[in-house]
């Protein structure tokens, strides 16, 4: 074999200019930068989409019930806009969707928690399901608080909700104060209340 | 068992694959060529260890081996023999393996290809670049993506199986090992780059050698990434087939950048120029593979395709920097140095084509990369969110697309050094008629806009211009006396071959993407709707359950003609429902049916989705040809065979070679 | 002579189909086409990268609802998507925003693009310079 001499021993050694030299310090720059960047971003998963709605005035949520209770307690009509001086949850749900069901024993928890001091009401709207299924839903696992069909997404697009379960805290004067993307406890939202200067 | 057995073969791979660094870098500083010959030979080690490592974790998969976190997670025994398979890289820990499987296989490839130059540092230090990667991926798996991790507690009797969307389609059991090919072939050359950089030896011996390498891995990532394009359109149910999403455009940009080195590759060969910058494109075409893998993999974008959220990001973006770092650090250090003389004697030439050509490649992949990154930029500086989506991505490639489907006509034309108005006049006359003949079919058949009307235009021309070539190479071979089966070979005419699959896959994108009617269509039993010029007839419903999964099929007939079956299908484990699309494949274009609701009471009307694709099945068929006219182009033409690298480097060692002009029968141009 | 008689021939030949090609729509687009044309630009909250039009997840149906239905009402299309990011937030719109910071990402591509393209004129200058003094 050929002893062989590396090839820049026998480039002249003219001066070539520092091309290479600038474009990659530029280079390495741009990658540390960004290296930088995706070393800091939290994974997208825990990453909320924090609602434009929040401080806003809430959008409207009014309708026929479609649950009635055997006992006839429960209203048969809401009207976001007669709720002044209460809290209110807006509580998106379907019967398909798992944490949905999850999280209706805490809502049950918390409206009668709530019963006797009356400063919050639940209002639950259905995303993308049957009236039937509904009925069915809440007569086995409880619940008698408004719950109103948006079957042409009215409510659900003016709220922006992208997938159940979602819930609104609204507050007594009908801001948006905060939105849970998930299931929620009722010690979350009692929490969350407290947070918002509503104790209870 | 599998456990014991795959834990250890991971461990061999990784001991053999430190041990190979260090012998063969304590072997190149003491000059021992008997240390070389040993560090080579942990090569097989390591290709033992990875084989060792697949075989384990298959037989855990196909023999349910719920004893196992990756199987009791992604197996089930009611998932088919193919999946069962195929679920070793349907979820993070196993593609990890499939990725070491498939560098231990080109490692002992690289070592038997140049086991005759063995002893040339070089060489080893490209093997010590390959072995630093595979210890890196094997590394992974010793520590925060252990496969073969047991479970703690009782041993489930069953798993849920891979998810549902990837137990739809057999593609998904051919598309990611493509990919792979594709992505861990791009090591090689970058090992090879990194190699001749510290080597300071970056004359044409090496490429001629290197680019064959990246020939394949860019021939393996263009199959790749179609078949995903297919497994997308087959699957997914909205009749799309690219969506620049975050994972798709991370596939492309190494094939991009690959693109831009095959092209400019040519002109180092040539005329001895580029040297730096085809080092810089191989070295950015490796980063951007791992840059992939890292935000396929780290969940810092979501992405239909993501693997779930794991801890491997912050080590994959370590090697990201590390891969980025080593190579623009060396060519910061050396690159000057190295740079060859010469110039282009005119920007009318083949080689002033070929850099217009990486202009536009590199746009293009800066394009696709600021896209990708950027909502991730405007989150880091500001509080709010902002998406880029297909749109953008539309708009911004357009042009370029445009531009470089015009140098795709032009530049087969133009001979090296410079040209003359006149020749290139004489020489595009017929390829233009060509592109003018597709403009006016086009607007006959009823195309509209400017953007797709110039694509198919451009498009035409483009093809011209190729088979122009291909003609001259088959006359001139057989005037030569050879066989005009010589006209398709070689890399001038396999390149002409791609660059006519090439116009197909843009010509189908254009079309199916710009002309698709869309409609959802509610069905009565027995009634018919009309949608882009087909009648569509509900027939009705059956339903199949079995254990794996439960099956609601709508019959819905085309024309009154072939019935077809688009369904729902829902699996036990799995909230979501999946629906399957059913293609009424054509030449002209697809009728692709979607199942959007399942009457809800017996004999009840049904929603069908109807989307009238023009051209679609056109991308696969361009695909397909892209594939064949790279292995041509593989294939040994005759001319410039990679004889023994050792005489090519020391045939370039000598001052500034310059090619002749002379004609050669793989040289069409100077020919006809 | 002949062939430069074809080169006009294939100029006008091009002309031609480009400007038949081209012609703007008589109608102006329907309610639908426009509703279609909005739901391409609209981001499906829960899929990243598809857009409204493509999807099938309810969110989006919702969405394509309430955009046929603000069209029917007659909003013009700057109404609609304030509307949406009004409720969805700046990331619904797929298409990134020209003004602001957010610009840069239509802005540098083309920086970048000339750039090189000046670059290139300038390189060949000099190496046409050069091959003259020679």
């Amino acid at each position: 074999m050929v002893a062989l001499a590396p090839d820049e021993a026998e480039i002249p050694r003219r001066r070539r200019g520092r091309l290479a030299l600038w474009s990659s310090v530029a280079v390495g720059v741009v990658v540390v930068a960004l290296i930088a960047l995706l070393a800091t971003r939290d994974p997208s998963g825990t990453r909320l989409a924090n609602s434009p709605l929040l401080g806003k005035f809430a959008p409207d949520v009014s309708g026929q019930s479609i649950i009635v209770s055997p006992d006839g307690s429960s209203v048969p009509t809401f009207e976001l806009g007669d709720q002044e001086g209460r809290w209110v949850i807006v509580n998106f749900f379907a019967t398909w969707c798992v944490p949905c069901q999850e999280e209706q024993d805490d809502l049950v928890t918390l409206v009668a928690d709530h019963a006797e001091a009356d400063d919050l009401r639940v209002v639950s709207i259905v995303f993308s399901d049957t009236a039937a299924n509904v009925e069915r839903y809440f007569a086995e696992r409880g619940g008698d608080w408004p719950v109103i069909d948006d079957p042409d997404g009215q409510m659900i697009t003016d709220w922006g909700v992208t997938a159940v379960p979602e819930s609104y805290i609204v507050d007594p004067n009908g801001y948006v104060r905060a939105k849970i993307t998930g299931g929620v406890t009722s010690q979350r939202i009692e929490q969350l209340l407290v947070d918002l200067g509503g104790a209870s | 068992m599998n456990a014991v057995l795959g834990s250890a073969g991971i461990a061999l791979g990784f001991a053999a694959s430190v041990l190979g660094v260090i012998t063969l870098v304590v072997g190149i500083r003491r000059q021992r060529p008997q240390l070389l010959a040993a560090g080579r030979s942990f090569s097989t080690l390591i290709l033992g260890g990875a084989v060792l490592a697949t075989l384990a974790m298959e037989r855990a998969l196909v023999t349910h081996d719920f004893s196992l976190v990756f199987v009791a997670d992604n197996g089930s025994r009611a998932t088919p023999l193919l999946y069962a398979v195929a679920s070793l890289w349907s979820a993070l820990e196993g593609s990890i393996i499939l990725w070491v499987l498939v560098l231990a296989g080109y490692i002992v490839a690289v070592r038997y290809r140049f086991r005759r130059q063995a002893d040339d540092p070089l060489v080893s230090w490209a093997l010590i670049v390959l072995f630093a990667a595979s210890a890196f991926f094997f590394g992974l798996m010793l520590g925060p993506a252990n496969p073969f991790e047991t479970v703690a507690g009782a041993v489930p009797t069953d798993g849920p199986g891979p998810n549902p969307l990837l137990q739809n389609h057999p593609l998904m059991a051919i598309h990611p090992p493509f990919l792979y090919l594709g992505y861990v072939g791009f090591t090689v050359p970058y090992a090879f780059a990194v190699a001749a950089l510290i080597t300071g030896r970056v004359g044409e011996g090496w490429l001629s050698v290197t680019r064959r390498w990246t020939l394949l891995a860019w021939g393996a990532l263009t199959v790749g990434i179609v078949l995903g394009a297919w497994w997308s359109y087959e699957v997914l149910g909205w009749g799309g087939f690219w969506a620049w999403d975050p994972v798709e455009n991370s596939s492309f940009l190494p094939w991009l950048t690959g693109t831009a080195y095959l092209h400019s590759v040519m002109v180092q060969e040539r005329r001895g120029m580029l040297r730096v910058w085809n080092l810089s494109l191989l070295i950015a075409t490796y980063s951007l593979t791992i840059l992939g893998t890292f935000l396929t993999r780290s969940g810092v974008l979501d992405s239909v395709h993501a693997f779930s959220e794991s801890d491997i990001g912050p080590w994959l973006l370590a090697y990201f920097a590390v891969v980025v770092l080593v190579g623009v650090g060396l060519i910061g250090w050396r690159g000057d140095r190295l740079r060859a003389p010469g110039r282009i004697d005119s920007p009318l030439s083949r080689e002033g084509a070929f850099l217009a050509n990486n202009v536009l490649f590199a746009a293009f992949a800066f394009v696709v990369l600021l896209g990708t990154v950027f909502p991730l930029l405007i989150e880091a500086v500001r509080a709010d969110r902002i998406s880029v989506g297909t749109p953008y991505f539309n708009r911004m490639v357009g042009p370029i697309g445009l531009a470089l489907l015009f140098m795709m006509a032009v530049a087969p034309a133009l001979p090296w050094r410079r040209a003359s108005g006149e020749v290139l006049a004489k020489r595009l006359f017929w390829p233009a008629w060509a592109g003018a003949g597709a403009l006016v079919v086009a607007v006959l058949s009823g195309a509209t806009g400017l953007g797709p009307l110039l694509a198919f235009g451009l498009g035409g021309f483009a093809v011209g211009s190729a088979v122009r070539q291909l003609v001259l190479a088959a006359r001139a071979s057989r005037r030569a006396g050879g066989s005009r089966w010589r006209g398709v070979t070689g890399r001038a005419n396999g390149g002409m071959i791609v660059h006519i699959g090439v116009v197909i896959v843009a010509v189908a994108f254009v079309s199916a993407t710009s002309y698709q009617t869309s409609r959802q269509v509610r069905l009565e039993e027995g009634e018919s709707a009309r949608v882009g010029g087909h009648t569509i007839t509900y027939l009705g419903i059956e339903r199949t359950e079995t254990a794996q999964k439960a099956v609601t099929k709508a019959r819905v007939q085309i024309d009154g003609g072939q019935v077809f079956t688009p369904a729902v299908s829902e699996f036990p484990n799995a909230t979501q429902t999946i629906g399957t699309p059913s293609v009424d494949w054509g030449l002209r274009h697809d009728v692709y049916l979607t199942l959007q609701a399942v009457p809800t009471e017996e004999g009840g009307a049904a929603v069908i989705g109807v989307i009238v694709e023009p051209l679609v099945s056109w991308l696969w068929i361009g695909g397909l040809l892209m594939a064949v006219g790279t292995a041509l182009s593989a294939w040994p033409g005759g001319r410039r065979r990679p004889t023994d690298p050792s005489t090519m480097w020391s045939a370039s060692a000598g001052p500034e070679p310059e090619p002749a002009t002379a004609s050669s029968p793989d040289d069409p141009v100077a020919v006809g | 002579m002949y062939r430069r008689l074809g080169w006009i021939a294939l100029a006008a030949v091009v002309g031609i189909a480009l400007f038949v090609g081209t012609r703007p729509p008589e109608a102006p687009p329907t309610s639908t086409e426009r509703a279609d044309a909005l739901a391409e630009r609209i981001r499906c909250p829960t899929c990243r990268g598809q857009s409204v039009a493509d999807s099938d997840a309810p969110a989006s149906e919702f969405i394509r609802e309430e955009i046929a239905r603000q069209v029917e009402q007659g909003q013009s299309d700057q109404e609609i998507e304030d509307y949406l990011v009004s409720r969805y937030g700046d990331d619904v719109l797929l298409v990134p925003p020209r003004s602001g910071l957010a610009s840069l990402v239509w802005v540098l591509p083309v920086v970048a693009l000339v750039g090189a393209g000046a670059g290139l004129v300038v390189v060949f200058r000099r190496w046409g310079r050069a091959w003259v003094e020679t």
